[in-house]
Protein backbone atom coordinates (compact mmCIF):
# COMPACT_ATOMS: atom_id res chain seq x y z
CA UNK A 1 0.00 0.00 0.00
CA UNK A 2 2.67 2.14 1.09
CA UNK A 3 4.25 1.61 -2.58
CA UNK A 4 0.96 2.78 -4.44
CA UNK A 5 1.25 6.18 -2.15
CA UNK A 6 4.84 6.44 -3.97
CA UNK A 7 3.90 5.88 -7.12
CA UNK A 8 1.28 8.64 -6.66
CA UNK A 9 3.55 11.30 -5.15
CA UNK A 10 6.01 10.68 -7.93
CA UNK A 11 2.91 11.34 -10.65
CA UNK A 12 2.46 14.72 -8.87
CA UNK A 13 5.65 15.80 -8.44
CA UNK A 14 6.09 15.08 -11.87
CA UNK A 15 2.93 16.86 -12.97
CA UNK A 16 4.04 19.68 -10.45
CA UNK A 17 7.49 19.83 -12.65
CA UNK A 18 5.72 20.30 -15.59
CA UNK A 19 3.27 22.91 -14.40
CA UNK A 20 6.60 24.60 -13.40
CA UNK A 21 7.73 24.63 -16.62
CA UNK A 22 4.52 25.93 -18.24
CA UNK A 23 4.35 28.86 -15.41
CA UNK A 24 8.18 30.04 -16.50
CA UNK A 25 7.30 29.36 -19.98
CA UNK A 26 4.22 32.41 -19.94
CA UNK A 27 6.28 34.17 -17.37
CA UNK A 28 8.84 34.45 -20.23
CA UNK A 29 7.07 35.09 -23.23
CA UNK A 30 8.76 38.22 -23.51
CA UNK A 31 12.17 37.76 -22.20
CA UNK A 32 15.31 37.88 -23.78
CA UNK A 33 18.21 36.06 -22.97
CA UNK A 34 21.57 37.16 -21.55
CA UNK A 35 23.02 36.29 -25.00
CA UNK A 36 20.43 38.76 -26.88
CA UNK A 37 18.48 35.88 -28.30
CA UNK A 38 14.87 35.11 -27.71
CA UNK A 39 13.93 32.80 -25.05
CA UNK A 40 12.82 29.64 -26.29
CA UNK A 41 10.02 27.54 -24.51
CA UNK A 42 10.45 24.50 -22.18
CA UNK A 43 9.13 20.66 -22.61
CA UNK A 44 9.39 18.36 -19.85
CA UNK A 45 9.31 14.80 -20.65
CA UNK A 46 8.36 11.54 -18.42
CA UNK A 47 9.82 8.41 -18.11
CA UNK A 48 8.36 5.65 -16.51
CA UNK A 49 10.30 4.41 -13.30
CA UNK A 50 11.28 6.46 -10.41
CA UNK A 51 15.03 6.73 -10.22
CA UNK A 52 15.23 8.38 -6.89
CA UNK A 53 13.62 5.50 -5.18
CA UNK A 54 15.52 3.63 -2.37
CA UNK A 55 15.12 0.23 -3.06
CA UNK A 56 15.50 -1.76 -6.78
CA UNK A 57 12.01 -3.15 -6.65
CA UNK A 58 10.42 0.31 -6.22
CA UNK A 59 12.65 2.07 -9.20
CA UNK A 60 10.68 0.34 -11.48
CA UNK A 61 7.55 1.93 -10.30
CA UNK A 62 6.18 5.53 -10.75
CA UNK A 63 6.95 8.08 -13.02
CA UNK A 64 9.75 11.05 -13.76
CA UNK A 65 10.79 13.64 -15.71
CA UNK A 66 13.41 12.51 -17.82
CA UNK A 67 14.51 15.53 -19.55
CA UNK A 68 13.62 19.21 -19.89
CA UNK A 69 13.95 19.99 -23.80
CA UNK A 70 14.69 23.94 -25.30
CA UNK A 71 11.80 23.71 -28.28
CA UNK A 72 13.92 24.46 -31.44
CA UNK A 73 10.82 25.49 -33.19
CA UNK A 74 10.91 28.63 -35.38
CA UNK A 75 10.79 31.37 -33.42
CA UNK A 76 8.18 34.29 -33.90
CA UNK A 77 8.49 37.48 -35.28
CA UNK A 78 7.18 40.82 -34.72
CA UNK A 79 7.72 44.87 -37.12
CA UNK A 80 9.50 47.08 -34.58
CA UNK A 81 11.82 48.55 -36.56
CA UNK A 82 12.41 51.12 -33.51
CA UNK A 83 13.71 48.30 -31.29
CA UNK A 84 17.36 47.75 -30.47
CA UNK A 85 17.03 44.09 -31.02
CA UNK A 86 15.25 44.68 -35.35
CA UNK A 87 17.45 43.43 -37.66
CA UNK A 88 19.56 45.81 -39.34
CA UNK A 89 19.92 44.10 -42.76
CA UNK A 90 18.53 41.71 -44.84
CA UNK A 91 14.78 39.81 -45.78
CA UNK A 92 13.45 40.69 -42.43
CA UNK A 93 14.60 44.17 -42.10
CA UNK A 94 13.22 45.54 -38.94
CA UNK A 95 11.72 42.55 -37.32
CA UNK A 96 12.43 41.61 -34.04
CA UNK A 97 12.96 38.02 -33.11
CA UNK A 98 10.47 37.10 -30.16
CA UNK A 99 10.31 33.86 -27.95
CA UNK A 100 8.27 30.97 -29.43
CA UNK A 101 5.81 30.68 -26.42
CA UNK A 102 2.55 30.16 -27.77
CA UNK A 103 0.12 30.73 -25.00
CA UNK A 104 -2.83 28.50 -26.30
CA UNK A 105 -0.54 25.68 -26.40
CA UNK A 106 0.88 26.82 -22.76
CA UNK A 107 -2.85 27.30 -21.59
CA UNK A 108 -3.83 23.88 -22.98
CA UNK A 109 -0.61 22.06 -21.40
CA UNK A 110 -1.48 23.24 -17.75
CA UNK A 111 -4.63 22.06 -18.23
CA UNK A 112 -3.67 18.86 -18.83
CA UNK A 113 -1.03 19.03 -16.27
CA UNK A 114 -3.80 19.72 -13.60
CA UNK A 115 -6.06 17.49 -14.99
CA UNK A 116 -3.55 14.74 -14.14
CA UNK A 117 -2.36 16.24 -11.51
CA UNK A 118 -5.63 15.84 -9.76
CA UNK A 119 -5.61 12.63 -10.65
CA UNK A 120 -2.79 11.41 -9.27
CA UNK A 121 -4.30 13.04 -6.03
CA UNK A 122 -6.96 10.78 -6.53
CA UNK A 123 -5.18 7.64 -7.11
CA UNK A 124 -3.23 8.54 -4.06
CA UNK A 125 -6.59 9.25 -1.87
CA UNK A 126 -8.14 6.27 -2.71
CA UNK A 127 -4.97 3.62 -1.53
CA UNK A 128 -4.75 6.01 1.61
CA UNK A 129 -8.97 4.61 1.61
CA UNK A 130 -7.60 0.95 1.38
CA UNK A 131 -4.66 1.40 3.76
CA UNK A 132 -6.90 2.95 6.71
CA UNK A 133 -9.72 0.16 6.26
CA UNK A 134 -6.81 -2.06 6.32
CA UNK A 135 -6.04 -0.87 9.78
CA UNK A 136 -9.79 -1.16 10.92
CA UNK A 137 -8.53 -4.74 10.81
CA UNK A 138 -6.92 -3.94 14.48
CA UNK A 139 -9.50 -2.14 16.15
CA UNK A 140 -11.78 -4.52 17.64
CA UNK B 1 -5.51 -24.12 17.65
CA UNK B 2 -5.74 -20.37 16.78
CA UNK B 3 -3.34 -21.43 14.13
CA UNK B 4 -5.76 -23.53 12.83
CA UNK B 5 -8.55 -21.12 12.75
CA UNK B 6 -6.68 -18.27 11.41
CA UNK B 7 -5.35 -20.57 8.25
CA UNK B 8 -8.58 -22.56 7.61
CA UNK B 9 -11.80 -21.79 5.88
CA UNK B 10 -12.48 -18.30 3.75
CA UNK B 11 -9.43 -16.98 5.67
CA UNK B 12 -6.79 -17.91 3.72
CA UNK B 13 -9.30 -17.14 0.47
CA UNK B 14 -9.79 -13.53 1.81
CA UNK B 15 -6.22 -12.84 2.16
CA UNK B 16 -5.55 -13.93 -1.00
CA UNK B 17 -7.99 -11.62 -2.65
CA UNK B 18 -6.31 -8.52 -0.12
CA UNK B 19 -2.84 -9.37 -1.20
CA UNK B 20 -4.16 -9.35 -4.67
CA UNK B 21 -6.01 -6.24 -4.80
CA UNK B 22 -2.85 -4.61 -3.43
CA UNK B 23 -1.01 -5.94 -6.08
CA UNK B 24 -3.63 -4.55 -8.45
CA UNK B 25 -3.62 -1.40 -7.18
CA UNK B 26 -0.20 -0.60 -7.58
CA UNK B 27 -0.21 -1.40 -11.14
CA UNK B 28 -3.08 0.73 -11.61
CA UNK B 29 -1.82 4.02 -9.74
CA UNK B 30 1.75 3.19 -12.28
CA UNK B 31 -0.74 3.20 -14.93
CA UNK B 32 -2.56 7.04 -13.78
CA UNK B 33 1.51 8.32 -13.00
CA UNK B 34 2.53 7.82 -16.22
CA UNK B 35 -0.59 8.54 -17.70
CA UNK B 36 1.39 11.87 -20.10
CA UNK B 37 4.40 9.43 -20.35
CA UNK B 38 5.18 9.24 -23.88
CA UNK B 39 5.39 5.66 -25.46
CA UNK B 40 4.01 4.08 -22.47
CA UNK B 41 1.59 1.11 -22.69
CA UNK B 42 -0.61 0.74 -19.99
CA UNK B 43 -0.24 -2.33 -17.75
CA UNK B 44 -2.83 -4.47 -16.58
CA UNK B 45 -3.52 -7.74 -14.35
CA UNK B 46 -6.16 -9.86 -14.87
CA UNK B 47 -8.68 -10.41 -11.99
CA UNK B 48 -10.46 -13.13 -13.64
CA UNK B 49 -7.04 -14.73 -14.58
CA UNK B 50 -6.77 -14.53 -10.43
CA UNK B 51 -10.65 -15.47 -9.35
CA UNK B 52 -10.06 -18.70 -11.74
CA UNK B 53 -6.48 -19.64 -10.27
CA UNK B 54 -8.40 -18.77 -6.55
CA UNK B 55 -11.68 -20.78 -7.53
CA UNK B 56 -9.20 -23.62 -8.83
CA UNK B 57 -6.62 -23.97 -5.76
CA UNK B 58 -10.32 -23.45 -3.35
CA UNK B 59 -11.22 -27.09 -5.50
CA UNK B 60 -8.21 -28.45 -4.97
CA UNK B 61 -8.01 -27.67 -0.95
CA UNK B 62 -11.70 -29.52 -0.77
CA UNK B 63 -10.76 -32.66 -3.23
CA UNK B 64 -8.03 -33.25 -1.31
CA UNK B 65 -9.86 -33.11 2.04
CA UNK B 66 -12.58 -35.41 0.87
CA UNK B 67 -9.65 -37.75 -0.56
CA UNK B 68 -8.53 -37.92 3.23
CA UNK B 69 -5.61 -36.19 2.75
CA UNK B 70 -5.53 -33.21 5.10
CA UNK B 71 -8.47 -31.77 6.40
CA UNK B 72 -10.47 -30.81 3.86
CA UNK B 73 -11.10 -27.07 4.35
CA UNK B 74 -8.51 -26.87 7.18
CA UNK B 75 -5.60 -26.92 4.79
CA UNK B 76 -3.60 -23.66 3.55
CA UNK B 77 -4.43 -22.79 0.04
CA UNK B 78 -1.64 -23.60 -2.46
CA UNK B 79 -1.72 -21.63 -5.63
CA UNK B 80 0.39 -22.64 -8.52
CA UNK B 81 2.56 -20.04 -10.49
CA UNK B 82 0.73 -18.50 -13.65
CA UNK B 83 1.27 -16.57 -16.49
CA UNK B 84 0.46 -13.46 -14.66
CA UNK B 85 1.15 -14.40 -10.87
CA UNK B 86 3.96 -15.93 -8.65
CA UNK B 87 2.57 -16.83 -5.09
CA UNK B 88 5.82 -16.38 -2.85
CA UNK B 89 6.15 -19.05 0.14
CA UNK B 90 5.35 -16.51 2.74
CA UNK B 91 2.00 -16.11 0.71
CA UNK B 92 3.27 -13.02 -0.78
CA UNK B 93 2.18 -12.02 -4.45
CA UNK B 94 4.36 -10.96 -7.58
CA UNK B 95 2.81 -10.00 -10.26
CA UNK B 96 3.73 -9.96 -14.22
CA UNK B 97 1.41 -7.27 -15.90
CA UNK B 98 0.38 -7.80 -19.53
CA UNK B 99 0.41 -4.95 -21.59
CA UNK B 100 -2.97 -5.44 -23.41
CA UNK B 101 -3.53 -2.76 -26.70
CA UNK B 102 -6.96 -1.91 -26.33
CA UNK B 103 -7.85 1.40 -27.31
CA UNK B 104 -5.97 3.78 -30.18
CA UNK B 105 -2.68 5.75 -29.53
CA UNK B 106 -2.40 9.21 -29.27
CA UNK B 107 0.36 11.58 -31.13
CA UNK B 108 2.78 10.90 -28.19
CA UNK B 109 2.33 6.76 -28.59
CA UNK B 110 0.58 6.05 -25.22
CA UNK B 111 -2.52 4.22 -25.44
CA UNK B 112 -4.51 5.64 -21.97
CA UNK B 113 -8.13 5.22 -21.39
CA UNK B 114 -8.57 7.70 -18.18
CA UNK B 115 -12.16 6.79 -17.64
CA UNK B 116 -11.47 3.34 -17.35
CA UNK B 117 -8.67 3.79 -15.52
CA UNK B 118 -10.36 5.63 -13.43
CA UNK B 119 -13.13 2.95 -12.89
CA UNK B 120 -10.95 0.28 -12.31
CA UNK B 121 -9.13 2.10 -9.61
CA UNK B 122 -12.58 2.70 -7.91
CA UNK B 123 -13.31 -1.28 -8.38
CA UNK B 124 -10.42 -2.13 -6.94
CA UNK B 125 -10.92 0.09 -3.74
CA UNK B 126 -14.38 -1.28 -3.59
CA UNK B 127 -13.10 -4.82 -3.81
CA UNK B 128 -10.46 -4.21 -0.68
CA UNK B 129 -12.96 -2.91 1.10
CA UNK B 130 -15.80 -5.73 0.93
CA UNK B 131 -12.74 -8.44 1.63
CA UNK B 132 -11.74 -6.24 4.67
CA UNK B 133 -15.15 -6.35 5.93
CA UNK B 134 -15.70 -9.64 5.23
CA UNK B 135 -12.34 -10.60 7.20
CA UNK B 136 -13.87 -8.05 9.89
CA UNK B 137 -16.85 -10.64 10.33
CA UNK B 138 -14.84 -13.45 10.58
CA UNK B 139 -12.88 -12.03 13.52
CA UNK B 140 -16.33 -11.07 14.85
CA UNK B 141 -17.56 -14.37 14.74
CA UNK B 142 -14.54 -15.62 16.28
CA UNK B 143 -14.61 -13.48 19.00
CA UNK B 144 -18.13 -14.41 20.26
CA UNK B 145 -17.11 -17.92 20.24
CA UNK B 146 -14.03 -17.15 22.17
CA UNK B 147 -16.06 -14.74 24.27
CA UNK B 148 -19.25 -16.49 24.34
CA UNK B 149 -21.46 -13.57 23.67
CA UNK B 150 -22.12 -11.58 21.09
Amino acid sequence: MYGSLDISTSGMIAQRDRMTAISANIANRNSVMPDGTPYRARRVHFAPGDPTATSKQARQWGVHVSQVEIDQSPLNMRHDPSSPFAMRSGLHQGYVLESNVNPVVEQVNAIQAARAYEANAVAAESSKQMAAQALRLLVG
Amino acid sequence: MIQELANAGALPVLEKSLRFAAARQRILVHNIANSDTPDYRPLELSVDGFQSELRRAIAARDREGSEGRGAGPDRALEFQRTRELDVLEDGSITARPRTPSGNILYHDRNNRDTERMMQDLAENNLAYRTTVELMRRENDTLRIAITQRP
